[in-house]
């Protein structure tokens, strides 16, 4: 994790051009991912001088945490077969990378992968990329139709003090940076106005109009009970049947699902077998299947799965498993949105 | 090790599976290497078909009864019987012509029809039990590479299940369908290509036929609502999937 050490947590404006010069010198040092314009959408991609960066976008399809330090797909390692086995661990990933341009939903979705990757039981993998990246947050000024941030505490602009090394926010031809770590400081620390009382009341001001441009929100409060009373609603059947393709793509897109599935191949000769790990999802009908099958054998539970482990279970980590950032309605092919099967389950509740 | 005997069978289809096992795919060197081919109509111009096989693979539609009769007597002499591309593990192409009585396509396509003996087509596990099924048209290469080195090291396969849609999202392609508007298959046909076609920014044609949790009048309904005619929304549910209920149930919201 990154910001616990001791530094001084300069606020600054800093021209646009100098922050993006000061990228372009550290590209030699660091790999640089950051958004792009590709066809009408923005991804996030490696850049290679920061003019390729479009930092006004409103969202992509894919997170930076799911790309770039929790990988959809990578090889873990290798086992040789001769006499005996052999295990041939893959090199640790030892590249510095920088993010740059993370939305506030997407930083705390990756605070909420170090929950799972990092907490009791640490993951190798991701906690070596993790330490070896550093998050250059951008408070949102884009809200689209689908964003729902604003709800669930996550956004648009971001409160969260350590876990992340900058936040800017946009000041027209200048941003304003907050330190937030030791090596930000140290790689940032440019000339520019200091900030102070005047540029955080502009900041509050800015802050409050982009909260007015959300069109979705939803009342989070007594969800828990809500799902708990209503596991057999059935808003989980209709939706399911009419509508749910159980093609997984709204596990995928979302930031914070962290479930992977393991598969070995090897080679012909059987000599040489590569353990390898990508995303998995709990809308695909062998997700988690043990003899017998899937536990979830209905696409409606399986739906209903997705759903309540978003918007409910704070109780796994004390936080939503949401972050409002929309891409799983977006992303579905037929428009499914779980805030509109919240509102329905509630609303007949009070029907009744 | 003894090398395993293998048997490659071809019914109604292209033989395009058979060419991509023999010359194509990665690991023909290996493949040949590894098993002792005792039947394959384009390697061996046929060979020894009375078999015993340790693994048969089997190609191509049933579309006429003496395929029916042969298949059944191959699988008794075969421990492992696969089904390898889409025609034998749903139909693929040649199940088309089941969106027609058999006579109207057999008359549309031969003018005299009295040596034609052609049956209503059916993938070969409508008549058979498989052992597994090795997806597309031509097979992925993934699951092809999966079925024969399990055979190899006596393990059960573990072929893909998923929509394309995951491969698709594991590559890090913009959706098609959502961003841009076009018919795709994906989240229905089950993955083994690499989501090859959204990769090169084309919807998806279900080659590779139905996942086994695809829920096609869903997506039917989606194609319905984008525009798209019945005859169109027909055409993509019955190019690889018109012997399949997954996709055959799909048609039925084009009634009302
Ligand atoms: S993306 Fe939509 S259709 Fe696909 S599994 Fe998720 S909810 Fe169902
Ligand atoms: S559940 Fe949907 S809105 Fe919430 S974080 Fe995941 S993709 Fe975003
Ligand atoms: S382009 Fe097609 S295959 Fe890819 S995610 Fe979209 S619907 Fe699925
Ligand atoms: S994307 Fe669809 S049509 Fe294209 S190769 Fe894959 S399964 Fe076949």
């Amino acid at each position: 994790m990154t910001g616990e050490d001791i530094f001084r947590k300069f606020k600054k404006l800093i021209p646009k051009e100098s922050f993006f010069s000061r990228l372009d010198s550290l590209a030699k040092k660091y790999r640089l991912f950051g958004p792009v314009n590709i066809k009408n959408q923005t991804a996030f991609r490696e850049i290679h001088t920061s003019k390729e960066l479009f930092m006004e976008y409103k969202s992509t399809m894919l997170s930076p945490g799911k790309l770039f330090i929790f990988r959809p797909k990578e090889e873990l390692f290798r086992f040789h077969k001769n006499e005996g086995i052999k295990i041939e661990e893959l090199p640790p990933v030892s590249e510095q990378q920088i993010i740059i341009g993370v939305h506030p939903c997407d930083t705390n979705a990756i605070l909420y992968l170090d929950r799972t990757f990092m907490g009791i039981y640490k993951d190798p993998y991701y906690e070596a990329r993790r330490k070896n990246t550093m998050i250059i947050s951008l408070n949102c000024t884009n809200v689209s139709p689908n964003c729902f941030c604003s709800s669930v505490g996550s956004g648009p602009f971001l409160k969260a003090e350590k876990g992340y090394d900058m936040l800017l926010t946009d000041f027209g031809d200048r941003y304003l940076m907050e330190i937030k770590s030791k090596r930000a400081e140290e790689l940032f620390n440019m000339k520019g106005k200091k900030a102070g009382k005047e540029e955080m009341e502009i900041k509050r001001d800015i802050e409050n109009s982009v909260l007015e441009a959300f069109t979705k929100t939803i009342a989070v409060e007594g969800l828990d009970e809500l799902f708990l009373r209503n596991m057999d609603h059935p808003v989980w059947q209709h939706t399911a049947e009419e509508r749910c393709l159980s093609c997984s793509n709204c596990v995928l897109v979302c930031p914070t699902c962290f479930c992977y599935d393991l598969i070995d191949e090897s080679s012909m000769d059987m000599k040489m077998t590569r353990r390898i790990r990508q995303l998995d999802a709990c809308q695909d009908m062998r997700f988690a299947e043990v003899y017998g099958g899937n536990f979830r054998q209905r696409r409606a539970a399986r739906l209903r799965q997705f759903v309540t482990h978003k918007l409910n279970q704070t109780v796994q980590y004390g936080v939503y498993g949401t972050v409002g950032c929309g891409r799983c309605i977006t992303w579905c092919p037929t428009g499914i949105d779980l805030t509109e099967m919240a509102i329905e389950i509630r609303r007949s509740e009070k029907d009744m | 090790m003894k090398k395993p005997r293998l048997g490659f069978f071809k019914y109604s289809c292209c033989a395009g599976c058979e060419f991509q096992v023999m010359y194509f795919q990665k690991h023909v060197l290996e493949t040949l290497k590894n098993f002792e081919f005792i039947f394959a109509r384009m390697l061996l111009r046929g060979g020894n078909p009375h078999g015993p096989f340790d693994i048969a693979l089997v190609e191509g539609t049933i579309t006429e009864a003496w395929q029916a009769d042969e298949l059944k007597k191959i699988r008794e002499k075969s421990t492992l019987l696969f089904a390898i591309g889409s025609c034998a593990v749903d139909g693929g192409i040649p199940a088309i012509k089941s969106t027609m009585p058999e006579l109207d396509v057999e008359s549309k396509v031969y003018a005299d029809i009295t040596t034609i003996h052609s049956i209503r087509p059916h993938a070969i596990d409508a008549y058979i039990k498989v052992d597994g099924y090795i997806r597309g048209c031509p097979p992925g290469e993934r699951d092809l590479a999966e079925a024969l080195s399990s055979v190899l090291s006596d393990k059960k396969p573990d072929f893909i299940n998923y929509s394309v849609c995951v491969e698709c999202k594991l590559k890090g392609n913009v959706c098609v369908l959502v961003a841009y508007g076009m018919p795709c298959m994906g989240p229905v046909t089950n993955a083994g290509c690499g989501a090859l076609c959204p990769s090169m920014n084309r919807a998806c044609y279900a080659c590779f036929g139905p996942m086994k949790q695809a829920n096609g009048p869903a997506l039917a309904r989606k194609f319905k609502m984008m525009g798209l005619s019945k005859e169109d929304i027909k055409r993509r549910f019955t190019e690889f999937g018109a012997d399949t209920l997954e996709f055959r149930r799909a048609l039925d919201i084009l009634e009302d």
